[in-house]
């Protein structure tokens, strides 16, 4: 690790591990009321977990690795062939859960590790297993590399403007800036309808110690109109050939304001050239019950119908610069 | 949503009622209503004068404008201003957005006036909480703009009430 500094790591950063013979998934919607793990036992559990948006961003990722090790140990007893049947079945359900993270992109790897360990007649619980830890172990370095990135983006007096959650990555880079005696400041935007910038952005950046202040999602405009922010940075969960990503819908038109007010719009992506361009990225369209409604009462007694779509797509020529991750094995 | 194309009449902000008589007259019922945190007086207060219009609109959170504009699906923006002049008009908060997202995408932002007037700010307290539940962690501030300056360049029109024409 450069400077060989020691990163204080926020929960959302590594949002799921396994304990013994069961995944331990941080459940991000009881925060910040609770801090408490939801216990995954095989594949019908992760995707459970996944469409409930109890995770997301990075954590599903995890939940996709980590499954793949929960069905190598269900399936011990099982022949070589029919394991790797096993793991194919896991992979196309989890490709199934949500349309819009590249969920394929990860679960082929597994796969082929698990064909390639038939082919060569080894072990194929050893084989994968081995490979799943050094994957999880890779990126988890990359990612704190990045972290050390973010941190030197961020500058003495910045202002920053952040949306959704970008899986403890920005408030470890928080965490960092203030022991380099950083003045620094965040904005975050609530990002309704599950308010995971109310929920989860503030909250981490809050254990970090750091000075943030929470916004309405329509109050974009007003502070970067104001001069109250000077940088923005998001996350994404799918990237394009071209540079076009998704992220958590609101990003389009705080990308498209930051171009107007010519403040930095800053994304962490994990580059992939499997997408051509954001047109191709498949959006998720939720259930309008989950923007209706907040705890389950209903946010209004009009008779009124709901449109939900997750995630917006943001054109290459919005962003001043991508923050990458290298997503490789 | 396709069946939506350049279709969707998007309001922003606590408009006078009397623009859904006239969006009546006109024929428009595909309204979609942003819900206008922090106090949600849009999704309640909008969506009931246009129930009685018999119009059921279409809710969207603020921030989901951007998805209808980059899909070509809004034909016009109705915003809600508390004074205006030459050089722009101070509106209800989100009216900014709209105004930038429709310059990009070269639709037609139009200003009603308000059905009241606001303050230049709201209650910290208002954006920690949601639909009447804490939500925000303890200790964490709330900044709430209860208007924006749309300067002149955004915006397409300025009606009073009971002139869309």
């Amino acid at each position: 690790m450069k400077n060989n500094l020691k990163i204080q790591e926020s929960p959302l950063f590594w949002p799921a591990h396994i304990d013994g013979k069961v995944l331990l998934v941080l459940d991000e919607t009881l925060i910040p009321a609770k801090v408490k793990y939801i216990k995954v036992r095989n594949t019908k559990e992760a995707v459970q977990v996944i469409r409930e948006m109890k995770t997301r961003a990075f954590g599903q990722f995890l939940v996709v690795l980590n499954t793949f090790l929960l069905e190598l140990e269900n399936g011990r007893a099982l022949s070589p062939e029919a394991l790797v049947q096993k793991l194919q079945a896991t992979a196309e359900a989890l490709n199934k859960s949500r349309p819009t993270f590249p969920f394929a992109e990860v679960t082929s790897v597994v796969t082929g590790w698990a064909q390639a360990a038939l082919a060569q007649q080894q072990d194929i619980k050893t084989f994968v297993s081995k490979n799943v830890h050094g994957y999880l172990q890779g990126i988890r370095y990359r990612r704190l590399e990045r972290v050390q990135k973010i941190a030197e983006l961020i500058k003495n007096g910045d202002s920053v403007l952040t949306h959704c959650n970008v899986s403890g990555e920005l408030a470890m880079a928080a965490k960092i800036c203030q022991q380099q005696k950083k003045k620094i400041r965040f904005f975050a935007t609530e990002t309704r309808p599950y308010l995971q910038g109310t929920k989860l952005t503030c909250w981490e950046l809050k254990k970090m110690g750091a000075d943030v202040t929470l916004i309405a999602d329509n109050a974009v405009g007003s502070v970067m109109a104001d001069g109250l922010v000077n940088k923005v940075i998001v996350g994404s969960d799918r990237s394009c050939a071209n540079g076009d990503f998704a992220n958590k819908i609101g990003t389009y038109q705080i990308a498209v304001l930051a171009k107007e007010f010519e403040i930095p719009f800053y994304v962490l992506t994990q580059p992939s050239s499997k997408i051509a361009c954001g047109e191709d990225i498949p959006i998720e369209i939720r259930d309008e019950k989950e923007l209706l409604n907040f705890e389950r009462k209903p946010i209004t007694k009009a008779k009124v119908k709901g449109f939900y779509p997750g995630f917006d797509v943001v054109s290459h020529e919005l962003i001043t610069q991508a923050v990458a991750i290298n997503a490789g094995q | 949503m396709q069946d939506n194309k350049n279709n969707i009449i998007l309001i922003q902000g606590m408009v006078d009622e009397s623009l859904f008589d006239l969006l009546k007259e006109r024929g428009e019922i595909n309204v979609f209503i942003l819900e206008g945190r922090p106090r949600l007086k849009a999704a309640n207060i909008l969506s009931k004068e246009l129930n009685k219009r018999q119009i059921t609109p279409t809710l969207i959170a603020d921030n989901m404008a951007g998805f209808l504009f980059k899909r070509n699906l809004v034909k016009e923006v109705w915003v809600s201003y508390q004074k205006v002049d030459k050089k722009g008009a101070r509106c209800d908060t989100g009216a900014l957005v709209l105004g930038v997202l429709g310059k990009r995408h070269q639709v037609p932002v139009n200003l009603y006036p308000a059905a009241a007037q606001k303050g230049a700010q709201g209650k910290q307290s208002d954006i920690l909480s949601f639909n009447g539940v804490r939500v925000a962690p303890k200790g964490v501030k709330g900044y709430v703009p209860l208007t924006d300056w749309v300067p002149a360049k955004y915006i397409s029109k300025v009606h009073s009430c009971g002139c869309c024409c």
